[in-house]
């Protein structure tokens, strides 16, 4: 029961996080390799916070969210006005400093050994409860002005300008509302498993969950969770091996962009189940 | 100071064949290739088997140095041909966006570390020594063999690829894809042999490189993560510019050789990091100044 517990928990941590990558890849079609990163920034400093200055839970909390977009406002800034390619290799870099930065301060963040001693503040009520939170905050923003401006300026960067929309601003709204709720996600996870360590944040994270986005077709927030729930929560379950996992992950991604580039869910979303009905609905009435 | 500038060089020449071999496709492609790291951890690997299984006990020093790096080119443009066609051919008669390529290459570097680890597993392993560890004595100061050997290598490699570029037939057609597909379709070239060789220069750059990355640290499956000096190369160099990638790379080995000597090498990469910040706000076009700009 224990072990369902916990892939319950990881898995909700990893579809906040998958939130934010959708957000960046999905909304504005930039590609980030930072994300993981930004989960690092969270957890390191929220736990730091609470392991120095035993500061409550919830102040912690957004301290984290904070640190976390803080350091996408340094990494966005200058990158963000550049072409697509720039935030790819800066935000790579950022995640390889990030790591380092880390690994070398030992006295403060325990360096390679990792942070121990992180209070347990989060358990699975907490962990359901964020995640319909942040998918809630998140498709609103989709379906907000922000929301379709970014879908916009993803599918054709010149029309969205010459229509008046504010494309830079845009880009970084986006990518710092994605960085917050990384922050968060980072925070859950160092209060969930009470250590913290470098190796966690590696780039293939990001990667992985670009792969998860990915799947589950970039236009749909809907695909995005149903493919994390099932590319993460799934494997666990059945005990793969974690290498073979990912083997399989890239042979199914190669697939899908060869033979069915939009993705399992291509832009379908769940919210348009009730939508028809009440359209059909309203058509009788 | 000469040591360390001269170590600097040296380093900064490998990191140039890792970023020229990253601007080659993003020249002909337009898009970020994530899967050049894949391919350096891969032909690392290759050059090291090829030493344990074949070259080994027959043949010594320069010779088994040589030979090894060749491998790992080969090797390196076979994978290299192979993820263009297994990752972008398709893709490419698609015109399909550009989204589709930065998820196709990011997906076969992992594809390609993957492999690694279940077949290698994640253990370290060392390269062999071609080199004795002696110091060559020039101007006052003494210098290493290997960090010699590195720079004459790299500087032939170089040397070899602006060759093929701009003296050959074939590095006319590459130029001409790169400046425009549509253009160079029309005058009878075909697209895919040019974009098939450019990956087999770029893989082969991409092996030498992971060769002398293999000598440097250790061998193990995330070795191509290192990638990430190329691209602070390219940059700081400007993207896609051959020219710029060279002078970046070896910017940057210069300035994290200062940095180790300044804050220790714990440090160094996020003081480079924030280099590459400061670079990107004063001047985002790079070095070499153009830029390449995104197709509307």
């Amino acid at each position: 029961m224990d072990y369902i517990y916990s892939i319950l928990t990881l898995t909700g941590i990893t579809m906040i996080g998958v939130m934010g990558t959708y957000m960046v890849t999905g909304l504005t079609g930039q590609f980030s390799f930072g994300q993981a990163a930004f989960m690092a920034v969270g957890g390191y400093v929220s736990a730091m916070l609470t392991l120095r200055f035993n500061l409550p839970f919830p102040v912690v909390v957004l301290a984290g969210s904070v640190a976390a977009t803080l350091t996408g406002l340094l990494v966005g800034m200058p990158t963000i006005r550049l072409r697509r390619d720039y935030i790819s290799l800066v935000t790579f870099g950022f995640g390889e400093a990030i790591i380092s930065v880390l690994n070398n301060s030992a006295q403060l963040t325990g360096g390679a050994e990792g942070l121990v001693g992180i209070p347990k503040r989060v358990d699975l009520p907490l962990v359901a409860v964020s995640v319909v939170c942040c998918l809630f905050l998140v498709a609103c923003y989709k379906n907000s002005k922000f929301g379709r401006q970014s879908l916009a300026l993803r599918t054709d960067e010149l029309a969205a300008r010459s229509m008046g929309i504010d494309v830079n601003r845009m880009k970084l709204v986006t990518f710092l509302f994605a960085s917050a709720i990384t922050g968060y996600a980072g925070v859950l996870y160092a209060f969930y498993s009470q250590y913290l360590e470098p190796g966690y944040y590696n780039w293939t994270v990001s990667a992985e969950w670009l792969i998860i986005v990915f799947v589950g077709g970039i236009n749909s927030l809907t695909g995005a969770m149903v493919s994390a729930v099932i590319l993460t929560g799934l494997p666990e379950l059945l005990r793969f091996a974690s290498a073979w996992r990912i083997l399989i992950y890239c042979i199914i991604v190669l697939l899908i962009i060869n033979y069915r580039p939009n993705g399992i869910f291509g832009d379908w979303e769940i919210s348009r189940l009730w939508k028809r009905r009440k359209a059909v609905q309203g058509g009788r009435a | 100071m000469l040591q360390n500038i001269f170590f600097g060089l040296s380093l900064g020449a490998v990191y140039s064949l890792i970023a020229v071999g990253f601007a080659l496709v993003f020249n002909i492609l337009k898009f970020s290739n994530f899967s050049h790291g894949g391919v350096m951890s891969f032909t690392a690997y290759a050059g090291y088997l090829a030493y344990i299984w074949i070259f080994d006990g027959k043949v010594t020093g320069v010779a088994m140095f040589v030979a090894v790096v060749l491998t790992a080119a080969v090797v390196g443009s076979l994978t290299a041909v192979g993820i263009e066609r297994v990752g972008f051919r398709r893709l490419r008669s698609n015109q399909a966006p550009v989204i589709y390529y930065f998820i196709s290459s990011i997906t076969l570097g992992i594809l390609l570390e993957n492999i690694i680890t279940i077949f290698a597993s994640s253990n370290f392993y060392s390269y062999p020594v071609f080199f004795s560890s002696k110091n060559v004595d020039l101007l006052g100061t003494s210098f290493s063999v290997a960090d010699f050997v590195t720079l004459l290598f790299s500087t032939a490699a170089l040397g070899a690829l602006l060759f093929v570029l701009y003296r050959t037939k074939l590095g006319l057609a590459v130029r001409t894809v790169s400046f425009d597909v549509n253009t160079a379709t029309l005058m009878g070239i075909d697209p895919n042999r040019v974009v098939m060789a450019t990956f087999a220069l770029s893989g082969a750059l991409g092996g030498i490189s992971g060769v002398f990355l293999g000598m440097n640290y250790s061998l193990y499956p995330q070795l191509g993560q290192l990638v990430v000096k190329g691209f602070i190369a390219s940059v700081i160099g400007g993207l896609g510019s051959i020219t710029g990638a060279v002078i970046g790379a070896l910017l940057l080995g210069i300035i994290e050789v200062g940095l180790i000597g300044l804050v220790g090498s714990g440090w160094m990469p996020a003081c480079v990091f924030v280099i590459m910040l400061v670079f990107l706000l004063v001047r985002p076009r790079g070095i070499a100044g153009v830029i390449v700009q995104e197709k509307a």
